[in-house]
């Protein structure tokens, strides 16, 4: 569960994010939309530690981890997945190393079960046989992909995803924003996505937020949002 | 003058942070948390990519300090010192220095491109929500093979400059060459040697810090990563050069 209640943050002294309240129960996958530069990566990155708000609470599973030290974040953080709008494989590994990397670090599987591990990983995200390329050799969709099972390969209980869908083409689109729902769903991720993908957002939000300077004018599922006499909302939606 | 005072406070800060960042690596050595593998993986790296630059300009420069050696040495009727000179002069100064500059223009230079790169592609932020220390994983091991590296390349850089010294002596100054040798061997005393070497550990440790500390501030795509990397090598140097003087003069002090 992600709850968030009186965030505030201020960056180079301007106001980005503005009392933002939230709550994504377990299991729940919310796409909180906006325009560009409404704030939407830097809440993000709140809600697994990149950012220390001004004041306000991020609350993980019942622990507030604004409060907590790096070493402690680390520790958190190794039950979410994160996925950043560029992917941010490391360049100097291959896929292979890349989706190992993790487990490596933090369980003591020997290799024959990482490896097994690895292969059913990118499986999940339709790629089998890519393990020795280097992310520089791999289209932008199959890097995206590639990032989210690096993001699920340590059986994340929360999945934060950063533009899944941005510069991709619209079936690419499709295709991923129908594999996080349904990685989600099948592990019961709480899941928080960002976007200005509107209509695949709406196919598979449990429910939407919508992010405007700083403020969410608005949040509920999709019929509700559909249905809102906002003007802002409309006009956004249109789009 | 407010405008000054606050140049003076943001570089104060600035300072501050470097500064703070060493101690995050120290305590990470200190903590033991050494990735033995990655430490041997980036002192390959940098040893290699240094070693022939090195070697080469190492050559060059113990022949040109014979040549000149040989000239004014001569004019004193004093030519058989040819060899102490070039041996001192690599020894005491000269290895050292330059080899900790080319170093830094080398191996300092990737590190801070291969931070920078890593950091303005969100790699490093990457490490941090897979629950990793970037510090601990990309900085310490570099840093510490700066440490065993640059030492390394010292001792090979005296080696061959006095190799580069032998072969003017012997072909352009008729100095039967084991003479040479054993005046190079008489004239090396401990206190020569370690009064140059030492410098080089201080020399690896400003190296790694500056040009790690410099990819991991680095932003604004690539166009930061050749600003940031520009900076971060003559940061380097100037700083190699400044301290050298200061350094020795304590060693000499110290030490004669
Ligand atoms: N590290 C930072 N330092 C200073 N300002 C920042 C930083 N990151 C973001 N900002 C500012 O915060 C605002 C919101 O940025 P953010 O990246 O959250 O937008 P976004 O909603 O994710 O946009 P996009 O859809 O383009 O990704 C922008 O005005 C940006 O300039
Ligand atoms: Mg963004």
């Amino acid at each position: 569960m992600i709850r968030v209640v009186h965030l505030f943050k201020t960056l180079q002294e301007q106001l980005i994010l503005d009392d933002i309240n939230l709550e994504v129960p377990q299991g729940e996958l919310l796409v909180i939309l906006g325009e560009s530069g409404a704030g939407k990566s830097v809440l993000l990155k709140h809600l697994i530690g990149l950012f220390k708000p001004d004041s306000g609470e991020v609350e993980i599973n019942s622990q507030d981890i604004t409060k907590l030290s790096e070493a402690e974040l680390l520790k958190v953080r190794k039950k979410m997945g994160y996925l950043f709008q560029e992917g941010a494989l490391y360049d100097f590994m291959n896929v292979f190393e890349n989706l190992a990397f993790p487990l490596e670090e933090h369980t003591t599987f020997d290799d024959q079960t990482i490896a097994e591990k690895v292969q059913e990983a990118l499986k999940t995200v339709d790629l089998a046989g890519v393990e020795g390329k280097y992310p520089s050799e791999l289209s932008g969709g199959m890097r995206k992909r590639v990032a989210l099972a690096r993001a699920l390969i340590m059986d994340a209980k929360i999945l934060l995803c950063d533009e899944p869908t941005s510069g991709l083409d619209p079936i690419r689109s499709r295709d991923i924003s129908d594999l996080i729902r349904s990685v989600s769903k099948r592990y019961n991720c709480t899941t928080v996505i960002t976007s200005h993908d509107i209509d695949n957002s709406f196919r598979i939000a449990d429910r939407l937020a919508l992010l405007r300077s700083g403020q969410i004018i608005a949040i509920g599922t999709p019929a509700e949002l559909k249905s809102s006499d906002n003007s802002f909302i409309r006009e956004f939606f249109q789009s | 003058m407010r405008t000054f005072f606050d140049i003076c406070f943001t570089s104060l800060q600035r300072v501050g942070e470097a500064i703070d960042f060493l101690v995050g690596v120290c305590r990470e050595i200190v903590k033991g948390r050494i990735r033995i593998k990655e430490v041997v993986k980036q002192s390959y790296e940098q040893g290699l990519q240094s070693v022939i630059i090195i070697a080469l300009t190492s050559f060059a420069s113990g022949a040109v300090l014979a040549l000149q050696g040989d000239v004014v040495l001569s004019r004193l009727g004093a030519k058989e010192y040819i060899a102490q000179l070039v041996a001192l002069s690599l020894l005491r100064e000269m290895s050292p220095v330059f080899t900790a500059i080319i170093f830094s223009a080398k191996a300092g230079a990737r590190i801070t491109a291969e931070l920078g790169t890593m950091n303005v592609n969100d790699q490093i932020l990457a490490t941090r929500t897979l629950g990793v220390d970037p510090i601990e994983y990309l900085v310490v091991p570099r840093v510490i093979a700066c440490f065993l590296v640059l030492p390394v390349l010292t001792i090979i850089s005296e080696i061959v400059g006095i190799l580069g010294g032998y072969f003017v002596g012997v072909y352009q100054s008729n100095i039967p060459g084991i003479f040479y040798i054993n005046q190079t061997i008489h004239a090396i005393h401990y206190v020569d040697f370690f009064s140059g070497f030492l410098k080089v550990f201080f020399f690896a440790v400003l190296i790694g810090w500056i040009c790690c500390y410099r990819g991991f501030m680095t932003k604004g795509g690539s166009l930061g990563v050749g600003k940031y990397t520009t900076e971060a090598v003559a940061y380097s140097i100037i700083f190699i050069i400044v301290s050298n003087t200061v350094l020795t003069k304590i060693i000499l002090t110290l030490w004669g």
